[in-house]
């Protein structure tokens, strides 16, 4: 850390507006954007799908087409990258600033090497030889953390994990020194704890560089975690500006709020509550007032919000494009209170009988199946030949689920979360092992129609999840309609009624899918699951593709029809605060196996399994004490294994204890009240250490103004 | 990627031999009198019966199979019933000439669809493209023998230019035997530009849209270095695949250029077999033009390979 | 990317005012054409088959526009009489060949396994034969028959559309939408009927339309080689045969019909891609994130 470099201006944006041709006259993308990056810190862009971000990371690093319209400046070290014709930009880009992107699978070009990729930009900006580029690539892959960089630089992208591909990419846009680097979400694509790896080696190169950094995203706990300066964007103007601490602990913009109050938090001894969604949704570019742009979504409007507002400074360095932010700031985000079923009581009920039991389901995979989809996906080329590769994607997991209760899953991508949840409700076949449900086998054929109907799905995607071609109507009563007896003529009311349960307007009944918002289309994906009168739900990721403000409207939709219904849910997904949030129970997934389940208190406090450890420090916190806090270091980027005999984690594992682990399958511990943790370190001995290493999240708060408890 | 060639090589043996039982049936077992043929339209019943002897037309059909089957492997094709020699050297006269043709023409195919795609793709929806993509419009629009006939009609009646059709003879000199080429290489040329052209602009204009182009471009690299360094290599991968499918066309449309240009190769030499019910040359001209289709094909996924590190490096 | 690809098909008048040029101009020639295929004797005056001695080999004029053949035949009468044929001849084999393909590809895509192995081997078979050698194979060993080469022409391009609609079907069995369907307990059929055949349909119609040029030029070629339509009726394909002899003395006989069917597959490749503009469902996705 050779001291950072006196306060010198990186960027400086003045008047950034961006627009786009469209059908009816331009579409301002951006509007009247100012800020400044220093040398050696962190401004972080946060902002929902559609607020611009991107279009910002592109017009600071110079990479608008000429099918965008700019305006305004933006002066890196001092010359406009704005007004500079295309080569002079061509020359800076690389030189001046890197840039690295969101998706690093497809980022990387499948056909060059690592080495062709990373010397590439210092072999032309540079005229250095390729003998002394590649010595040069050879240390900076070894500062971004790469081990072996000798090796690596003979290999194709697709031999690396998705970590070391953005640690690739990050090393590509350092070999020429810039001084300053956007990064455009360049851990969205990544699982938590390689994301957690990520942003320490940021912040690490960061320091030790002296760099300026532009950070995009649209995660706050992402913002809270690695920016000195974050900058809220909502619909292409900048909401709220300023230092980090000051707009995490004392948002004066009500988008800030309601974004803050609608995150689910991750804490184990608390009272159930309702999040607080933002209701509607964001204007199109295309439709955006005069006035506050925030105003039909704000709870605290009034007419003088239809006026034209300034970005105006309230403290040294924080600014608000809101005149009531004054009065707003001490006023908490209105939550519709609604109480809920205690979980005491919830317990007493469900310990009564299991509604559905899976017992030691195996499934193995081809890789070849898999493979191909992903690769075509990407690139739209067939594959015409690939070597296949078997996968477990689960390896004998057994659990029940009681009547009335949610089980969460959690676990990374390639954990086999998926796989479980559709062998269990029977979307594919298992290889081995059981599923009874109310007591039935339902591995056997004759039980199909009557499980059809009591055990049904909701998906991830709300861009697949239903069928473009079909009016949601239709799509519901066809649901209705297959496993029950209503006369044509109450259809209608039948679906519309399904359309209230789940907050939508009646009118969505002749809408197509693509006329509805994502958040919409999940919730219409609820109802049709509803349409069977089922028992059971498989919740598969629901609310992944969804921005956070939306999602809390579909987690409090799951939520209150699960204590009306008394329904029972398994609901999967990668991101343990919201499991947390719904779930009674949490099992947590590696690598087809399940290395720990209990009570979402449970496993939510020590001891934990070192996996969930890992993950729950892995995962940022928007709470701002909990920034600097020391994370437990996994080992490698990779989930390494398959072939390991013994524990699936052993080769990651921050607390591996020796070759045991390597070799011997870890016994099952069984801990109070069911907590099941499969591990060869003995409970009491994992409890106290990591009670002592690691503070646990129990005393993790919200922050006041946005919690809404008073 | 030596077991995925052998692969690939297994399956083509497999897929010739189904064809050869395919080709054998067809021609063998369906109507239409072999010993008729042979022994003429006025022979009596008592010659028809000794020829239908003499070539064995009275055994078992899988017997006549196992015959024909174990002469072809060992490169007895028979004899031609119509001209009375044996398969063999006939066929491999008209293959020599007909190779030539065919080379000459994929290799323009290649060069001048893949120039043509990747600058539509790069002038997208402008002038330039739009000349280029029309041009090629034409060229697939006409059936082969129209194309043949126009040229005839301007490049050897008019303008007098080329001969019309027949094969030169390399003892008057290379151009001389070269001018007899120009005009059917350039017929199938112009009939099979489209395919590779077009193909090779979509996916080049995918490519150019892709995240590793941006961030190439992101690195600050020159255009040029953008375009052929990084995004033709990958566009070029489906562009490898339908050049393979070119070859089945091109061995079509050589059947047809070549009878409109009287030239003697194999497909002339099949169209002549067919009308004469000629059996034996059809089942050896059709299975060689499959074996070599297959073969092109094979060369088409090795080339994918090579260019794709996905497939040499599971 | 483009709100008008992604709207159902049922809101027709909307839809209208976006359809792209291409799709105009290459409807109303395919239009045009197939008007005047059919309405052949209406529209002119001439038979296709009256010998003329007098007036033969005679260059397009006022009477004959086209000009006349080497028996005096009207040209123009013959090659709208031949469009008929040609026409006829490219729609059907492409039928002929969905009929096949679209069942095939969707049961294949569906239900994959050894039946999709089995399935692929055969189309395998099939593709291994260059697109005419199947047509001179089965027409080698039989007399000529219009119907034979129709039929001929159609089998060989079902491999391309069963590859098709199965590598399409593919993409879709993983669409949650599939799985929604298949939670709640419905059968092969519906699902292959309702929930994919609807979303393949703007591929299939699109190449459909492009298969009919493939399919009308595989026919002439057929025709050309003399095993397609027989004299005296006669198509594009024959009659740029019968023309062969006289291109020195009368090339508008073989000039005529071959530019009419240029004019028609343009005009139907037109139609095709501006279709595909309108419909393709990989045109549509590229817009997402």
């Amino acid at each position: 850390m050779s001291g950072r470099p006196s306060n010198a201006r990186l960027l400086e944006v003045r008047g950034l507006n961006v627009s786009y041709e469209g059908r009816e006259g331009p579409v301002r993308a951006i509007e009247d954007l100012d800020f400044h990056v220093d040398a050696g810190e962190t401004l972080a862009i946060v902002g929902e799908s559609g607020s611009g971000k991107s279009t910002v990371a592109m017009a600071v690093s110079g990479l608008l087409g000429s099918e965008a319209q700019v305006a305004g400046t933006a002066e890196l070290l001092g010359r406009d990258v704005i007004s500079a014709p295309e080569a002079e930009r061509r020359r800076r880009r690389g030189v001046e600033v890197g840039i690295v992107f969101q998706d690093p699978f497809t980022s990387l070009n499948p056909g060059l090497t690592v080495a062709r990729q990373v010397t590439e930009g210092l072999i032309h900006h540079r005229k250095v030889s390729p003998g002394k580029a590649r010595r040069r690539a050879l240390d900076v892959l070894g500062e971004v953390g790469l081990q072996e960089p000798e090796q690596l630089l003979e290999l194709y992208p697709h031999q690396l994990s998705g970590g070391m591909q953005q640690r690739v990419l990050i090393a590509s846009a350092l070999m020429c020194d810039p001084k300053f680097l956007v990064l455009d979400e360049p851990t969205t694509a990544l699982d938590v704890t390689i994301e957690a790896r990520i942003l320490d080696l940021l912040d690490d190169i960061r320091r030790r560089r002296g760099l300026g950094m532009l950070f995009i995203t649209h995660n706050l706990g992402v913002v809270n975690r690695i920016a000195d300066r974050v900058c809220v964007l909502y619909s292409g103007r900048i909401a709220e500006i300023g230092r980090k601490t000051e707009v995490l602990t004392l948002p004066r913009h009500p988008y800030t709020k309601g974004l803050l109050a609608s995150l689910p938090v991750l804490a184990a001894n608390r009272e159930r509550h309702s999040l607080a969604p933002i209701p509607g949704q964001m204007p199109q570019p295309g439709d955006r007032s005069a006035g506050c742009v925030f105003r039909p979504r704000c709870p605290f409007s009034e007419a003088r919000c239809e006026e034209p507002q300034a970005l105006v400074r309230v403290e040294e360095s924080q600014s608000v494009r809101c005149w009531k932010a004054d009065l707003v700031v001490d006023l908490p985000w209105p939550v519709e209170r609604r109480q809920r079923v205690s979980r005491k009581r919830l317990d007493d009920e469900t310990d009564t009988k299991p509604l559905l039991v899976a017992q030691d389901l195996r499934k193995t995979f081809r890789g070849a199946a898999i493979r191909k989809t992903i690769w075509r996906r990407r690139f739209g080329i067939p594959l015409p030949y690939q070597p296949r590769r078997v996968v477990r994607a689960i390896n004998g997991v057994s659990l029940d689920i009681m009547e009335g209760e949610v089980l969460g899953l959690v676990g990374e991508s390639g954990s086999g979360k998926s796989t479980l949840g559709q062998a269990i409700v029977r979307l594919i076949e298992v290889d081995s092992g059981k599923v009874l449900f109310q007591g039935q086998d339902v591995t056997t054929l004759s039980q199909e129609r009557d499980f059809r109907s009591k055990a049904q799905v909701v998906f991830q995607n709300p861009d697949s999840s239903l069928n473009p071609r079909r009016a949601i109507g239709p799509a519901i009563a066809r649901a209705v309609m297959l496993h029950s007896t209503v006369r044509r003529a109450d259809m209608r009311s039948q679906v519309e009624a399904l359309l209230d349960r789940v907050g939508l307007p009646r009118s969505f009944y002749d809408r197509y899918p693509h006329q509805l918002s994502g958040g919409e289309r999940q919730r219409v994906g609820i109802a049709r699951a509803l349409a069977t009168r089922p028992r059971f739900i498989l919740c598969d990721e629901p609310t992944s593709a969804l921005d956070v403000s939306v999602q809390a409207t579909v987690l409090n939709v799951l939520a209150d029809l699960r204590e009306e219904e008394r329904l029972s849910y398994l609901f999967i997904s990668h991101d343990l605060s919201v499991v947390a949030h719904i779930s009674d129970r949490v099992a947590v997934m590696y690598a087809g196996n399940i290395v720990e389940i209990g009570t979402t208190e449970q496993v939510l406090a020590p001891p934990f399994h070192p996996y969930t450890e890992a993950l729950l420090s892995a995962i940022p916190r928007t709470d701002p004490g909990t920034a600097e806090r020391s994370r437990i270091a996994l080992r490698s980027d990779a989930p390494v294994g398959g072939e390991a005999t013994g524990c699936p984690f052993s080769g990651r594992c921050p607390r591996r204890i020796g070759h045991v682990c390597d070799e011997v399958v870890p016994p099952v511990q069984t801990g109070l009240a069911g907590h099941r943790v499969v591990c060869h370190i003995p409970l009491e001995e994992l409890a106290a250490t990591q009670a002592a290493e690691d503070p646990p999240p129990n005393g993790a708060t919200r922050q006041r103004d946005a919690s809404g408890r008073r | 990627m030596l077991a995925y060639v052998l692969r690939r090589l297994l399956a083509i043996v497999g897929i010739l031999f189904v064809m050869s039982i395919l080709i054998f049936g067809i021609t063998q077992i369906l109507p239409g009198n072999v010993a008729s043929i042979v022994a003429g339209q006025f022979a009596s019943d008592e010659v028809i019966a000794a020829v239908e002897n003499r070539l064995g037309l009275n055994d078992p059909a899988y017997v006549q199979y196992l015959r024909w089957i174990s002469g072809v492997l060992i490169g007895d094709f028979g004899q031609s019933i119509i001209m009375d020699r044996p398969v063999a050297p006939l066929i491999a006269d008209a293959l020599a000439a007909s190779a030539v043709l065919a080379v000459a023409s994929l290799v323009l195919v290649a060069i001048f669809g893949i120039l043509f795609g990747v600058i539509s793709a790069i002038r997208e929806n402008r002038p330039t493209d739009q000349a280029i993509s029309t041009f090629t419009y034409l060229g697939i629009s006409v059936p082969e023998f129209f194309w043949g006939i126009v040229m005839i009609i301007v490049f050897a009646r008019y303008l007098g230019l080329f001969p019309s059709g027949g094969i030169g003879d390399m003892s008057d000199g290379f151009m001389s035997w070269a001018s007899y080429l120009v005009l059917p290489t350039l017929t199938l040329t112009f009939t099979l530009i489209a395919h590779v052209s077009r193909l090779t602009r979509s996916s080049m204009i995918e490519a150019m849209r892709s995240n590793y182009v941006r961030n190439a471009r992101a690195k600050g690299l020159p255009e040029r270095d953008v375009i052929f360094g990084h995004a033709l290599r990958n566009a070029l991968l489906p562009t490898i695949t339908i050049l393979a499918i070119d070859v089945g066309w091109l061995v079509g449309g050589i059947v047809v250029v070549e009878t409109v240009f009287s030239y003697p190769g194999l497909g002339r030499l099949l169209v002549f077999a067919i009308e004469r019910q000629d059996l034996p040359l059809i089942q050896a001209s059709i299975l060689l033009i499959a074996a070599i289709y297959g073969l092109a094909n094979l060369m088409a996924d090795l080339l994918y390979a090579f260019f794709n590190p996905r497939i040499r490096y599971g | 990317m483009d709100e008008i690809a992604e709207a159902p098909s049922g809101r027709g008048w909307r839809m209208l005012r976006h359809i792209p040029g291409k799709l105009r101009i290459g409807g109303g020639i395919v239009l045009l054409l197939i008007v005047l295929a059919i309405l052949a004797p209406i529209v002119t005056m001439h038979s296709p088959t009256q010998i003329n001695v007098v007036e033969r080999l005679s260059p397009p004029n006022a009477v004959f526009w086209f000009g006349t053949d080497e028996y005096g035949r009207d040209v123009f009468a013959r090659v709208l009489h031949g469009g008929r044929l040609s026409l006829a001849m490219g729609f059907a084999a492409t039928l002929i060949t969905f009929l096949f393909g679209v069942p095939l590809g969707l049961i294949a895509g569906y239900v994959g396994g050894r039946l999709d192995g089995l399935l692929m081997r055969a189309m395998d078979v099939l593709m291994s034969f260059p697109p005419i050698m199947l047509g001179l194979l089965i027409l080698a060993v039989t007399d000529p028959s219009l119907w034979k080469s129709i039929l001929a022409v159609g089998i060989v391009y079902v491999p391309v559309v069963v590859r098709l609609v199965r590598s399409r079907t593919m993409e879709l069995v993983h669409e949650e939408y599939i799985l929604a369907a298949r939670a709640r307990g419905e059968g092969l059929a519906y699902i292959l009927a309702r929930e994919i055949l609807p979303n393949a349909w703007p591929m299939i119609i699109v190449e459909a339309s492009l298969r009919v040029t493939f399919a009308i030029l595989l026919a002439a070629a057929l025709s050309f080689l003399g095993m397609g339509a027989q004299p005296p009726s006669s198509d594009w394909g024959l009659m740029i045969s019968e023309a062969r002899p006289f291109v020195n003395q009368a090339p508008w006989i073989a000039l005529a019909p071959g530019f009419v069917m240029c004019i028609a597959v343009v005009g139907i490749n037109l139609f095709g891609d501006g279709l595909r503009e309108m419909l393709d469902p990989r045109l549509k996705s590229k817009g997402g994130a």
